[in-house]
């Protein structure tokens, strides 16, 4: 259980250091969680079977969608120890501009 | 499994609890049941007269129209419940390439962005289904005036969808644009 929560912390730290990640998804049925004693990280699931890692992209993105969800998934394919990763985009969020 | 196969196999398991706790008070002739009187309880003795005469009209191949028509259709009943619980789901995400996945949702949004850029459309309903292999099917139904040249807008609002899923990188395999002349009293946008 706390190494799944340090799975999913080493995995939300590696997404939203990804360019063009403007934060993780939360689920939209059901919450995107992964829960341990006391304490759960958002936005990625971690399971026995596999590891999803919801994200919300910045519009415009750096790179087409494909491209981008490849990248997330190359950068957190290392910290899961050889489970099959799953990057899903659940939203593409307009980013403020500052200046206005 | 579907919900309405659900829903058929919860009746089911609740009437065969209910059965076998009727069943268990009338083997142990609990409060004075009797095993010997429980199809007399549970009216069982005019269904096994109806099954018996039902049965024997078949053997003598004696079934009026009614009995054939009923039974014709419990099966075609059974047969499209069969169907629909061996048909694999749909996929709930968008799939983009192997393991990465867009949500409906999302695409939802971008497409409804395209749609309502344009100055025709006063309201659009967007629906996406996901396919099994990579690409979004999009069907849009698009509120405009009456008298407006419909074929143009369903060209234009193709045109957009197209050019914003490109741009952003969403696969798409069909977009199905629907013109609809609507009262623009009655739309979420009168003027633009």
């Amino acid at each position: 259980m706390a190494d799944d929560l340090q799975t999913a912390r080493a995995v939300q730290d590696a997404a939203l250091a990804t360019e063009g990640v403007a934060s993780l998804g939360t689920g939209r049925w059901a919450e995107a969680a992964t829960y341990g004693a006391r304490d759960k990280v958002t936005g990625v699931v971690v399971s026995p079977n596999e590891v999803r890692v919801h994200i919300v992209v910045n519009y415009p993105p750096p790179e087409p969608l494909p491209a981008l969800a490849e990248r997330v998934r190359e950068r957190v394919t290392s910290k899961v120890g050889g489970r099959p990763t799953i990057v899903v985009v659940e939203d593409i969020e307009v980013v403020q501009d500052e200046n206005l | 499994m579907r919900i309405f196969n659900r829903i058929i196999v919860i009746l089911l398991l609740a009437g065969i609890v209910a059965l076998g706790v009727t069943t268990v008070f009338y083997i142990f002739d609990v409060s004075d049941y009797h095993l010997e009187d429980l199809s007399r309880t549970l009216g069982l003795n005019g269904l096994y007269d109806g099954v018996n005469g039902f049965v024997q009209r078949a053997e003598n191949r004696n079934l009026d129209v009614l009995d054939i028509v009923v039974l014709a259709l419990v099966a075609l009943l059974g047969l499209v419940l069969l169907i629909l619980e061996l048909k694999p789901p749909s996929p709930r995400r968008v799939r983009m390439q192997k393991g990465t996945y867009v949500t409906r949702k999302a695409v939802e949004d971008e497409v409804n962005t395209a749609v309502e850029e344009s100055h025709e459309v006063l309201q659009s309903n967007v629906k996406v289904k996901a396919q099994r292999r990579p690409g979004a099917i999009v069907n849009v139904t698009a509120s405009v005036r009456p008298g407006e040249n419909a074929r143009s807008i369903e060209a234009d609002v193709r045109d957009r969808v197209k050019r914003r899923l490109d741009q952003v990188g969403i696969p798409v395999g069909t977009i199905n644009v629907q013109v609809r002349e609507s009262d623009p009293r009655q739309t979420r946008t009168r003027v633009k």
